[in-house]
């Protein structure tokens, strides 16, 4: 400590080292907030259809549009070490072949930011129930100042009908008619310092397990079981879908 | 005049203290720095605000580098009574327990 270019060097290296423990306190202090998650998950309606992967490709698939009614009250995921919560709902159905794991498909996803993490345009708004009309572009969203903000606090979800973000399809282009699919209902908690961490249904210490957030088991139909509108395989957009990109899709306006 | 202003430069640059300096500024780091991580985590726990923690632990990171680096007067209140520089010809000599050793 002889001289001022070795005290600066000692003085840094023992910062690293408090910024490291108090980093690692931190991490630990989000198993001891209390996690008590709940939610119910619905289908709502499902519609198997073909299709193709792309413009020009000449395999046909078969793509299952699935509605659901989604009511979560994740809340408690949000504690103070909290940056967003990466929610989604899997559709689970057993494969062909007993002896092969089930598969999972992601049908709709959301990030859930919370108080402390910086505005993102991919971040989750939570659409008004009140609102009939259709959703604002984010041109006209930011015209107009006032700031998209959710009607319910934060972890707070109530979406009836909602549209699925993605249709899914099966690796054997086959999907019509399979029995017992589960909407299950995932998180993944990203904290700002420490562990990421994923839904769970067991008592964790302070964390009791997620109630409910599964489905009722159902089948899918078959294939045009009923004629199907173009209107209802709409899919939903999340922010992040409004990138602008050469070609790429437009927000939707209202005269459309 | 040019020697001694850059004498002058090299002495604030270098920025000496002496022996008890050395272990004050030693523990006024160890202390501080570890004041200053507590107390972050306990202002920002209190808040639930981890904003607020960073801030504070980096407030009292650059209170530390400010207090423990620069040569403050108080690090050279106790300086070592150094012997006078000698060579052959000054004809000084230093004894010890009766020897001559220089």
């Amino acid at each position: 400590m002889h001289s001022a270019l070795v005290r600066l060097q000692n003085v840094f290296g023992f910062f690293t080292t408090v910024a490291f423990t108090v980093a690692t306190v931190i991490a630990l202090s989000s198993f001891i907030s209390p996690q008590s998650p709940s939610a119910s998950v619905q289908l709502r309606n499902v519609q198997v259809v073909k299709g193709r992967p792309h413009y020009y490709s000449y395999k046909k698939e078969e793509y299952a549009h699935i509605k659901f009614d989604l009511d979560t009250d994740l809340r408690t995921l949000f504690n103070w070490n909290t940056k967003q919560v990466f929610l989604y709902l899997k559709a689970i159905y057993p494969s062909t072949r007993a002896n092969e794991p089930a598969s999972e498909a992601i049908i709709w996803d959301a990030i859930l930011a919370s108080n402390s993490a910086p505005w993102h345009q991919n971040h989750y708004t939570h659409p008004d129930p009140k609102s009939k009309l259709p959703k604002k572009s984010k041109k006209a969203s930011l015209a107009s100042k006032s700031k998209a903000t959710s009607p319910y606090p934060i972890g707070e979800l109530h979406l009836p009908n909602q549209r699925p973000k993605y249709q899914i399809t099966d690796i054997t282009g086959k999907l019509g008619n399979r029995t017992d699919v589960v909407l299950e209902l995932g998180w993944n908690v990203q904290p700002w310092v420490g562990a990421l961490t994923w839904a769970n249904f067991d008592k964790f210490g302070a964390w009791q397990g997620l109630r409910g957030g599964r489905s009722e088991a159902f089948d899918l139909p078959e294939v045009g079981a009923k004629a199907v509108k173009k209107k209802d395989l709409e899919t939903e957009k999340g922010a992040e879908g409004y990138r602008l990109e050469v070609n790429g899709e437009q927000p939707r306006r209202k005269n459309v | 005049m040019a020697d001694q202003l850059l004498e002058q430069v090299r002495d604030a640059v270098e920025g000496q203290i002496d022996f008890e300096g050395q272990r004050l500024a030693e523990l006024l780091t160890t202390v501080l720095l570890g004041a200053a991580g507590i107390i972050a985590f306990l202002v920002g726990f209190m808040t639930q605000d981890i904003r607020l923690s960073l801030y504070v632990g980096l407030a009292g990171t650059a209170l530390t580098f400010l207090v423990v680096v620069p040569p403050w007067p108080f690090y050279n209140k106790n300086p070592e009574g150094w012997l006078p520089p000698h060579n052959a010809t000054s004809g000084f000599s230093i004894d010890v327990d009766g020897q001559k050793v220089g």
